[in-house]
């Protein structure tokens, strides 16, 4: 069917004074000389991820470690599982010897550390978290003016596609499990160019904007009679919905030039296999598409599932599942660590690697994408064979627009896991001062990473 | 299968048509029934109270798409992932939303439907009325179409308001447009967004017979018959009943669900409620290592998904078997995928042929179908602890806990030699496992001649597989001994019995239950175990309709009749 409107009508806000958002066009919207800031002087957009890998990283039953930097502070030598970094390792602060504090709550296994990370709380039951997860918290904050609020990504080839971002503790996100899918969400029809000519609005979003409208006057009916638990369902559905208005109402905008933006391919999906080898080549495949979604300013935040908590991934050919390996493999008399299980580990952080590799690979300004970004990279548990909420794994990557001073490693002293939650979140520039509950609760991020 | 709805109900009395042209003469003039129905304040527009919100599943929304607008829609989307509560998707989904990817889903696959129905070929089908002026808005018609297509949606007439809001949307886009059925489209998007067509929102009204009480409203009523028995939205004949309020008089109700048992329908329904029972949600994404199981792949997987269902409507549905049968039953259906894992030759034209595993054979039942074996084991091995904890779960409502987070499997022997059985022996001698895996590893070993794809074997690094187990008070031998020994447990039909329960409730089980539960068991039993008369026996229940105040549930389950999550974490 044909649609009459043209750029003139559309300006006018048409459709009956329904609310319509029309943005002027940004003029200035490029770079100043060195690169670092808009003309307006507005700084280049800093992004916030998570990335999430199942099985943390080995620890020794006499308590040394195959990733724990001997040193602390600025200039910290790789430990063998984390090989992978050693070509952005500047721009990668470790933090060990956190620990997620459960108050008497029992350790859930491959559920409890990174509920703990994520949500501020031990949670009471496996399968929920007792409070969102915090990366929506940053995506209200800084996602609001992107197309997506946020992008979640799953690149495990697991049995259900795994997400571990929640609003609401119970529905989790729905996130791109190919890296076709992630294309289509990401450059799909509704993708508008932002370096393209000749760019209108397009009409057709507007009619969209009037569709949502007639759903959202029905609220106040809809959530009369309502039990607590059910309204509370109901408010996650109409903050869905809002983010889709919002997501209209950007794209009836001109969009900012960014300079870095070049609209990939179409990517072929892998064979589905859960075998680390080819998780870490779907993580890079994603990775790419990923980075070109942030550069293009489709989204500034996003979460990213390299394996799940309770992990499948294992070694091509092999019977045993890493999982199982780091239960069952006994401690090798001579190594003093499990060597499968440690073998494993350093491949899974190879995927860590490939990914940070991909946002490190954009120029933006006048370094990269990777540092315009602050990712928190971290594990469910530490030393996994006996399921240890101490010392779980976690890096802060990317220079977050200068604002993380990189390169360093922390040592937590069985500090709570949220203290680097907050930092995360107030490198991203979300203005959040308190996180956690109980003895978790903080309001004291890791002042020496933070410029 | 043909599954256009075309029965428009008119004075008590149903028409039922195939042909989409009497439909359309129908239309004009019923139309304007319900329209006016809509406009009058009823029960459905102001309830006392809503007492269940539940998101509809993939499926649901399937059916009731190629319902309400004929099969010939193409639905291509990714819907939100659902959640398994206590062994059911179905209690699921009374907990969860929408997220933001989801309802972005939702919304494009809202617009292709719309944009499907009402193109140039569909219109004249799709709308009963004509436009006066198919260039502008027509609010006459528009409302009509709204009130039509709202109340098959959201499963009850649509109040005023929400059809005026529709009406709008219709005729702003279709003044904009220049096209009358471009803002139809509209309006028909936003009803396919709307909450009350992507959650089952239940609604309850004080009980005449008992004022103080509450009971579920009568479209709330035929709603929960629709997804219990045909897994879609309820046809116009129950419409009708709950417009009359005739669906509250048992005898309509007996009616009623006489005639949805014996519609072709009803195995669409059993066919939804056995798939989340038997957990069959897994096998999209089931992975095996090609290098272990060359023979696997996602025809495969397809393939052994629908086997068990097969299985299972074939002896439950069309034979009315006993329901016991589903574990010892050697004959089942193949087909050439299949045949080459089974290891048996495939001798037939057609796509699925029956076959009957010999009686000696260690084949029999639904948990040797190369389904269950796959779906509970690792990408590369068997896992006798997984299959065990799914034989209690799935078909017992037996729960495993948590592993404990602190084990020492440090006294665990080296796996690449000798059968996982030694292994296993270590976690029942450990103190802090063996609870559970005195209980789970036995069902589960006695499977081991499965491999963990499915396949026969015996044999395993070398050493003999022995598949005898102990449970607390038998000795059981092979598959054929787990079959045998789930055929005679008290508590698989009163598992069934619950499972029916919840998933049509949408509501867990709690202590006040047990009676009614026990009882619904004895009257399953003494029906010689079959489905279809337990689908009545509840779906004619008081109980299945009663009204529980969102606030004043318990939160005390009964232990017995309540699984936990599923152990993902376990070996």
């Amino acid at each position: 069917m044909k649609l009459r409107f043209d750029r003139r009508s559309v300006l006018k806000g048409i459709l009956g004074g329904s609310a319509v958002h029309v943005g002027l066009p940004v003029l200035d919207a490029f770079l100043n000389t060195n690169g670092t800031a808009f003309a307006s002087g507005a700084p280049l957009p800093v992004r916030f991820g998570t990335y999430f890998w199942g099985l943390g990283l080995t620890d020794t039953p006499t308590g040394g470690t195959r990733w724990v930097p001997t040193t602390v502070g600025p200039g910290y030598e790789l430990m063998p599982e984390l090989e992978a970094l050693a070509s952005l390792k500047d721009k990668v602060s470790v933090f060990s010897g956190f620990r997620a504090i459960g108050d008497g709550r029992a350790n859930l296994v491959h559920w409890t550390g990174h509920a703990s990370i994520l949500s501020g709380v031990a949670p009471a039951s496996a399968s929920k978290f007792d409070a969102p997860s915090f990366d929506t918290k940053v995506a209200d904050a800084i996602g609001a003016s992107t197309r997506f609020k946020s992008i979640d990504i799953d690149a495990s080839v697991s049995r259900q596609p795994v997400s571990y971002s929640t609003r609401s503790g119970s529905t989790f996100a729905s996130p791109d499990a190919t890296p076709l899918a992630l294309y289509h969400r990401l450059f799909g029809p509704d993708f508008q160019d932002p370096n393209g000519e000749n760019w209108k609005p397009n009409p057709s979003i507007m009619l969209r904007q009037s569709v949502l409208s007639a759903v959202t006057e029905q609220r106040h009916a809809l959530m009369k009679g309502l039990g607590k638990d059910d309204q509370l369902k109901m408010d996650q559905y109409f903050s869905s919905v809002r983010d889709m208005e919002n997501q209209l109402a950007v794209q009836l905008q001109r969009p900012e030039k960014a300079e870095a933006c070049v609209v990939p391919q179409a990517p072929n999906d892998p064979t589905r296999i859960s075998s680390v080898d080819v998780v870490n080549a779907n993580t890079k495949v994603m990775a790419k598409l990923l980075a070109m979604g942030l550069a293009c300013n489709q989204s500034r935040v996003f979460t990213f599932v390299h394996t799940s908590g309770a992990s499948e991934t294992y070694l091509a050919g092999q019977s045993k599942i890493y999982h199982q390996i780091t239960h069952d493999e006994p401690t090798d008399a001579k190594l003093g660590y499990q060597p499968e299980s440690s073998k494993l580990a350093g491949e899974v952080m190879k995927g860590l690697g490939a990914f940070l590799t991909e946002l490190d690979a954009i120029k933006e300004g006048e370094g990269t994408l990777l540092d315009n970004s602050i990712v928190l990279a971290f594990s469910d548990t530490g030393y996994a064979k006996i399921h240890a909420i101490e010392n779980i794994p976690m890096f802060l990557a990317g220079r977050a627009g200068r604002r993380h001073k990189s390169g360093q490693h922390i040592a937590g002293k069985g500090d709570s896991v949220t203290r680097v939650s907050l930092t995360a979140m107030q490198l991203a520039g979300a203005p959040i001062g308190e996180f956690g509950v109980g003895s978790m609760k903080t309001t004291n991020p890791i002042s020496e990473v933070m410029a | 299968m043909q599954r256009l709805l075309v029965g428009i109900a008119s004075g008590g009395r149903t028409f039922m048509t195939k042909t989409i042209s009497v439909w359309a003469l129908f239309g004009a003039t019923l139309l304007g029934v319900i329209a006016a129905g809509a406009a009058t304040p009823g029960p459905a527009q102001s309830p006392a109270m809503k007492v269940g919100v539940r998101r509809i599943t993939e499926t649901q929304y399937r059916h009731t798409i190629a319902d309400v607008f004929g099969p010939a829609i193409r639905l291509e989307a990714r819907f939100e992932p659902e959640r398994r509560e206590e062994g059911l998707l179905a209690l699921g989904s009374a907990m969860l939303s929408l997220t933001s990817s989801g309802f972005e889903q939702y919304f494009a696959l809202a617009r292709s439907i719309s944009a499907q129905v009402l193109n140039e070929k569909g219109r004249g089908i799709a709308v009963a009325c004509e436009p006066a002026d198919a260039s502008k808005a027509d609010d006459t018609c528009a409302r009509q179409f709204v009130a039509q297509y709202g109340e098959l949606l959201f499963r009850r007439p649509l109040a005023s308001a929400e059809i005026e809001s529709r009406v709008k949307t219709a005729g702003l886009g279709g003044n904009q447009a220049g096209d009358f059925y471009a803002g139809l489209e509209l309006a028909l998007t936003s009803l396919l967004v709307a909450p009350d067509f992507l959650f089952r929102i239940e609604s309850a009204e004080p009980d005449p017979a008992d004022p103080q009480n509450f009971r579920l409203d009568a479209y709330s009523k035929a709603t929960r018959l629709s997804f219990l028995l045909w897994d879609t939205t309820p046809d116009a004949d129950l419409l009708a009943a709950a417009r009359s309020g005739a669906i509250h008089a048992p005898d309509e109700l007996e009616q009623q669900v006489e005639r949805m048992i014996a519609s072709p329908k009803f195995r669409d329904g059993a066919s939804a409620f056995f798939a989340d029972m038997f957990q069959m949600d897994g096998f999209g994404n089931l992975v095996k290592d090609p290098a272990i199981y060359p023979k696997f792949n996602q025809s495969v997987a397809e393939s052994a998904r629908e086997q068990m269902l097969l299985r299972t409507l074939d002896l439950l549905v069309t034979r009315q078997s006993d329901y016991r049968d589903l574990f010892t039953a050697h004959d089942t259906f193949i087909n050439r995928s299949l045949a080459s894992v089974y290891a048996v030759p495939y001798a037939s034209k057609q796509p699925w042929m029956r076959y009957e595993f010999p009686q000696e054979s260690e084949r029999s039942g639904i948990l040797t179908d190369i389904g269950f074996l796959s779906l509970h084991a690792h990408p590369g091995t068997s896992s006798p602890t997984r299959r065990g904890i799914k034989v209690l779960e799935i078909f017992m409502c037996q729960a495993t806990p948590q592993p404990p987070a602190n084990v020492d499997f440090s006294a665990v022997q080296d796996s690449t030699k000798g059968t996982v059985r030694g292994r296993l022996l270590d976690h029942m001698e450990n103190e802090g496992c063996s609870g559970c895996h005195r209980r789970t590893d036995p069902l589960g070993l006695a499977l081991e001649h499965f491999d963990g794809l499915g396949q026969l074997r015996t044999m395993e690094n070398g050493a003999p597989i022995d598949v005898s187990a102990e449970l607390k008070d038998v000795t059981i031998e092979g598959a054929r001994g787990v079959g045998e020994y789930l055929r005679n447990e008290p508590r698989v039909p009163a598992c069934l019995v619950r499972n029916v329960y919840s998933y049509g409730v949408g509501v867990k089980t709690y202590g006040r239950d047990k009676a009614y539960l026990a009882a619904q068991t004895q009257a399953f039993i003494a029906s010689g175990y079959r489905y279809p008369a337990l689908v009545r026996l509840i779906a004619t229940s008081p109980e299945f309709f009663r009204v529980i105040a969102p606030k004043a549930r318990s939160s005390k389950p009964v232990a017995e009749a309540t699984v936990t999550q599923l152990q993902s974490t376990a070996e």
